[in-house]
């Protein structure tokens, strides 16, 4: 009887032993994956802080020998950047209402309308999701020029307040279609109109896809470069920041624009995503889990 | 004022008089209005933007690309002469096809892959996997200029990459290559910070397979790899799927490139991708008729691609 408790015993803690080192083994696998995610983030820190000669000088360096904070005080005074970041955020502030608004208001007849065409108009929206987005590019392009929006940011903007794209649209019809009719119909017999239906009842419940199509928006337009660059005309073009990098970036700029500026300017740039991330993260990983499930 | 309110019921009611009684032409145009109106208020904008930036264009760039169209007053029907000159005369064309098919086609199994094994990383049962899902998925929230800015001066000839082959006696000039070989595998490499995206992907998709048929698959005896083929894989078919015909599509539609090689084109041509030919064709060499051409070319052939991808998903799984 002993003999058998024992080596039962003996079994649990082999497989308990077991366990454990299987457990540390995965914990360092994930830890160095990490390291090595986290290490371009480090890297681009590091490029930041070091002076001109340190970055251009043919020898390896991945520590400035002593930090130049001033790079940044130099973007934070450069009148480019500064505007630059002012377009930026005119062109955001502006979709940041025009698409979660629009983009629902859609959804909402969708989901909660009936009317003639509404499958057909609801196919055709998503099939633009596979439609290339360079073959209305060129066209556009002549029509811009022809109402003069070339060289201005309404390209950036005022598309957007026809739903902001079908992915956007479709993610809020499917969410208002999970939730129950009940409330809506009991405003009906209220004799709330439609419009108001949308505006006190949809829109409010629509809250959590809102600050996923929100953070997205942020995201998309803060990095979006190739818009910029479809509809510029010429250098006077209200330049956001993410295609001044990318101008400098092509140009091999000089003086203020050297590599650790640029890099400076890089760190900016992805701290905004990052902390809204941090801030969002449940709400952004849900979605874009909801994002991946609709096929 | 003119009520907008009329609860579904009221509508029926209505619908059913008007279909018992014979009525006037008006009064029917009257009646579909009634009940269309609100639905058709909610769609409108769409609808607008639908055909002011969707349609029109795409119309407008088929017809296009049958003309020398450059943006001038005077532009002649050229036939097909713009397709005939994208296959036999651009010195480009195929090169550039070459690169973003085989970009598009080697880079959406690789990420498809190596996720679905960092996916299984942080799926194990352990409290610490949700920190470092927060941040294996950091990298993909960074702007794409931002991330061609700093792989463009880490793949650099001074930068951290072959700072690491040099311990080994290697160099490789990465991004700066002629060859599309070693430039467009650089861009792999570039994309494995950034597969945090398909991670979350699978694990959206783990979450959806119920643990019941692991667990009975493990009584049938199937071991690991078994259990991957026949409940993993199955289960997340046609998620996966989807996945795989979007990604390709964008793959197709690389313009990132832009940000890293050489003049957009990498040298001799070894980074240039379909969407930057287009973009170069339109906006540099402003041959509209021409660029239409190549994007209706993309346009088509995207759609065989996904049709062909359709028609081979009905062969291999049915839905019951």
């Amino acid at each position: 009887m002993q003999a058998i408790k024992n080596s039962s015993l003996d079994i649990n803690t082999k497989v308990k032993r077991g366990e454990i080192v299987f457990k540390v083994l995965m914990h360092i696998l994930m830890i160095i994956i990490a390291l090595i995610l986290v290490f371009p983030y480090f890297y681009m820190v590091m490029k930041s802080l070091m002076t001109q000669e340190e970055v251009i000088s043919s020898t390896f360096k991945l520590f400035p020998s002593v930090p130049q904070f001033s790079n940044y005080t130099q973007i934070l005074q450069d009148s480019g950047y500064l505007a630059a970041f002012g377009h930026t955020m005119l062109v955001i502030v502006f979709n940041l209402i025009a698409v979660p608004l629009s983009a629902t208001f859609v959804a909402f007849g969708f989901a909660r309308c009936k009317f003639i065409g509404k499958n057909i108009i609801f196919a055709f929206m998503l099939s633009t999701l596979m439609l290339p987005s360079v073959v209305t590019q060129v066209p556009l392009y002549v029509l811009y020029s022809k109402i003069g929006w070339l060289n201005t940011l309404y390209p950036l903007t005022i598309p957007n307040i026809t739903g902001g794209g079908a992915i956007y649209i479709f993610l809020a019809r499917s969410f208002l279609q999970s939730i129950p009719k009940d409330i809506d119909d009991a405003a009906k017999i209220d004799g709330a109109g439609s419009l108001r239906r949308y505006f006190f009842i949809g829109l409010p419940l629509c809250k959590p896809i809102l600050i996923y199509i929100m953070i997205n928006v942020f995201t998309s337009n803060w990095g979006d470069y190739y818009g910029p660059l479809v509809w510029r005309l010429d250098d006077s073009f209200p330049a956001t920041l993410a295609y001044k990098v990318f101008y400098l970036l092509q140009n091999g700029a000089t003086g203020n624009d050297m590599v650790h500026i640029r890099m400076a300017a890089g760190v900016i740039m992805s701290l905004v995503p990052a902390v809204l991330f941090f801030i969002f993260q449940k709400q952004l990983i849900e979605g874009v889990a909801m994002d991946g499930l609709k096929g | 004022m003119y009520s907008t309110v009329s609860s579904e019921a009221e509508d029926k009611k209505v619908t059913e008089s008007a279909a018992k009684k014979p009525s006037p032409r008006s009064g029917k145009i009257k009646q579909i209005w009634k009940e269309n109106r609100e639905g058709w208020m909610f769609v409108a904008p769409l609808v607008i933007g639908l055909a002011i930036f969707t349609l029109y264009p795409m119309v407008q760039s088929l017809i296009w690309s049958f003309f020398n169209y450059t943006g001038a007053i005077y532009y002649y029907p050229v036939g097909l002469g713009n397709f005939r000159y994208m296959f036999a005369t651009d010195p480009v064309f195929w090169k550039v096809l070459g690169n973003t098919v085989f970009y598009a086609f080697v880079s959406v199994p690789i990420v498809l892959v190596s996720s679905y094994l960092l996916a299984t990383l942080v799926n194990l049962p352990y409290k610490s996997v949700g920190a470092f899902r927060v941040i294996y998925y950091l990298p993909c929230v960074i702007p794409g200029v931002v991330s061609g800015l700093l792989w463009k001066d880490m793949f650099a000839a001074n930068g951290v990459f072959n700072q690491f082959l040099g311990l080994f006696g290697l160099h490789s000039q990465f991004f700066e290559s002629e060859s599309s070989w070693t430039a467009i595998s650089s861009i792999f490499l570039m994309n494995m910070w950034s597969i945090g995206g398909g991670m979350i992907l699978w694990l959206s998709a783990f979450k959806a397979i119920p643990v019941q048929l692991y667990e009975a698959a493990k009584i049938d005896g199937a071991g690991k790899i078994q259990r991957f083929l026949n409940v993993t894989i199955p289960m997340s078919f046609p998620m996966i799927f989807f996945n795989v015909v979007t990604m390709l599509i964008g793959t197709l539609q690389y313009n990132g490139t832009l940000t890293y090689a050489y003049n957009g084109q990498g040298y001799r041509n070894s980074l240039y991708m379909f969407a930057v030919l287009i973009y170069n064709e339109a906006f540099v060499n402003s041959k509209y008729g021409y660029a239409s051409a190549l994007s209706w070319f993309l346009l088509i052939f995207i759609g065989i691609l996904t049709a062909v991808l359709f028609f081979a998903r009905s062969k291999i799984y049915r839905e019951d």
